[in-house]
């Protein structure tokens, strides 16, 4: 299971059964962590419904106390060609 | 001028802090995630030894420096002084360093650099291979820059600018940092690059000098290469960047080079700030994108944390603002006797000492200072008289609660420049940089009857003769008082 982050201001930006693009971060060990990705993904509630786990941060810092499960459809890449 | 013996890199200003008990060796392995920043907070917040932290978890080969600058102590240590010295003689020491003739940098081969010794470049340039810490729980990011040098030309002046701009890592070859509007590098931004939509070439130097970063962190109108020469008293030793034509410190630690991207943004934030809060929003700002690492070898990467006082921002940015107010006033024919202010303002409270010797000399005094170039970092002044020591806050807040007459002595500046990093501002104000300020008049109005209508203060040293001053300090013990310190 991977651990994934994301900071909005409000729950509102996260509505469960539709396709979103975020910006997340990994939470896995490793060098890579606290790292984004900006992709597509679906989330839930049920922490069950999907295999990995999104942990919610307010725009302060403010760690949420919910959770919930997510499934990365897709990474997006935004940043122009040029640069990549 | 007398030959100045200040550390010439972040090595030997390690050294001269172990030695004199300034810094503590940290064997013991240090999470980058958290711990380290935690560690540094604590110095910070207990005015403790900087840490120099040896073993790095999963980075072996690095180290980190925290809380560089969070003390006069080390202050006066970076300024090749005796660590006792007192802040006054740290200020007068500033002064006439930065009044002193401008000594240009060197450029030296790139062979003779030690920021040359590992050199990285394109998709090997993955700042994921530096320590880069998570200073506080629940920041935005890991920050690569928070006590460091982001270094910039601007492509028609030529003007080169070292700015402490405050740097994310997005991920391995992207970063996001927070540039004000009024910034150099902000204003070199939104006047040519972005409207031409052309990338900015810069490059981030980390492990700076002692006087390099200082001089970063300063708001001299002094390029900051030649300032940091006058600091140190000798020319500072520059090299040609891998990937750009820009110069950076060669005795750095390590070396980010890149673009700042003119159309496209990340976000950025949030980050624990110098004001003691989280307060500007994370939004998408300027971003940057890494071409090339150079770094040296066991390199040491510095840490700021910023928080409650007092960390080195407060610290170094509460003397550089006073000290340069002091230069600005003085070149006015201000007749000001001192400029200071407390770290633990946060730098938003510049204390101005002034003869009174005409009217609307206080107003003067805020209207240069809100207006110049320091103005956006403070927004209060409060002006006291030359019998006040500004650097004793209870004699300061005396005048303060005595003297200011709240319908005289309080004069608000509407609509000025601010940051996003207010905590008293509002969301929207923020956004956009939108200030405003105050004076504090502290002074006697000089229309006011010196004989019959000022007040005369009721303290030790002003009401009682010389002789019975002496009498009563000479016998204190022999009265049974504890002496006094």
């Amino acid at each position: 299971m991977n651990q994934w982050e994301v900071f909005v201001m409000d729950l509102a930006e996260l509505p469960e059964g539709t396709e979103l693009e975020l910006s997340v971060r990994t939470l896995n060990p490793g060098l890579k962590k606290y790292t984004y990705q900006r992709v597509k993904a679906e989330l839930s509630n049920s922490l069950d419904k999907f295999p990995d786990r999104l942990q919610v941060r307010f725009g302060r810092g403010q760690l949420c106390n919910q959770q919930f499960s997510i499934r990365i459809i897709e990474q997006v890449q935004r940043m122009p060609a040029k640069y990549l | 001028m007398a030959k100045i013996s200040a550390p010439k890199n972040n090595r030997e200003f390690i050294e001269a802090c172990v030695k004199s008990g300034d810094a503590v060796r940290i064997k013991q392995e240090v999470d980058w995630d958290n711990e380290a920043g935690a560690i540094v907070r604590r110095v910070c917040e207990l005015g403790e030894a900087a840490p120099f932290m040896e073993n790095i978890k999963d980075y072996p080969g690095f180290s980190y420096f925290g809380a560089p600058l969070s003390t006069y102590r080390r202050m006066a240590i970076s300024l090749g002084m005796d660590p006792a010295s007192t802040l006054p003689q740290i200020g007068a020491e500033y002064l006439k360093r930065t009044n002193s003739e401008p000594i240009e940098p060197i450029v030296i081969d790139r062979r003779d650099a030690p920021c040359k010794e590992n050199v990285l470049l394109g998709a090997d340039a993955d700042l994921t291979k530096l320590p880069v810490p998570l200073v506080h729980d629940g920041d935005g990011g890991r920050y690569v820059g928070t006590w460091h040098a982001v270094i910039t030309k601007h492509p028609v002046r030529g003007d080169v600018n070292w700015g402490m701009y405050r740097q994310m890592m997005w991920d391995g070859r992207t970063m996001s940092g927070a540039v004000f509007p009024f910034s150099d590098l902000g204003k070199a931004l939104s006047e040519y690059y972005l409207p031409r939509g052309e990338g900015c070439p810069f490059a981030t130097a980390i492990g700076l000098s002692p006087l390099a970063a200082m001089a970063a962190c300063a708001p001299s109108p002094i390029p900051e290469p030649e300032l940091c020469g006058m600091l140190s008293g000798e020319a500072v030793r520059l090299v040609k960047c891998e990937t750009n034509d820009l110069e950076v410190p060669a005795d750095a630690e390590i070396i980010i080079e890149g673009m700042i991207l003119p159309d496209y943004k990340v976000e950025e934030g949030p980050f624990g700030e110098y004001t003691g809060y989280r307060t500007s929003p994370r939004d998408f700002r300027v971003t940057f994108r890494v071409d090339a690492i150079t770094y040296r070898n066991n390199a040491t990467m510095t840490i700021s944390n910023m928080g409650v006082p007092q960390d080195e921002g407060q610290l170094l940015r509460s003397f550089s603002l006073g000290l340069e107010l002091e230069k600005l006033l003085k070149s006015q024919g201000i007749p000001v006797t001192g400029v200071y202010m407390h770290p633990r303002s946060t730098h938003h409270m510049m204390i101005v000492g002034v003869k009174p010797t005409y009217a609307g000399i206080a107003m003067q005094i805020a209207q240069l200072a809100f207006g110049s170039k320091l103005g956006p970092w403070f927004h209060m002044v409060m002006v006291v008289d030359d019998q006040t020591d500004i650097f004793n806050w209870d004699e300061v807040y005396h005048a303060f609660c005595t003297r200011c007459n709240p319908e005289r002595g309080i004069h608000v500046f509407k609509n000025t420049t601010g940051t996003a990093l207010y905590p008293h501002a509002t969301p929207h104000d923020r956004k956009y940089s939108i200030g405003s300020q105050v004076l504090f008049d502290c002074l006697w109005p000089v229309d006011w009857d010196k004989t019959n209508d000022v007040p005369t203060l009721v303290s030790f040293k002003k009401v009682y003769p010389q002789d019975i001053q002496d009498k009563v300090t000479n016998s204190w013990t022999d009265y049974g008082f504890k002496p006094v310190k």
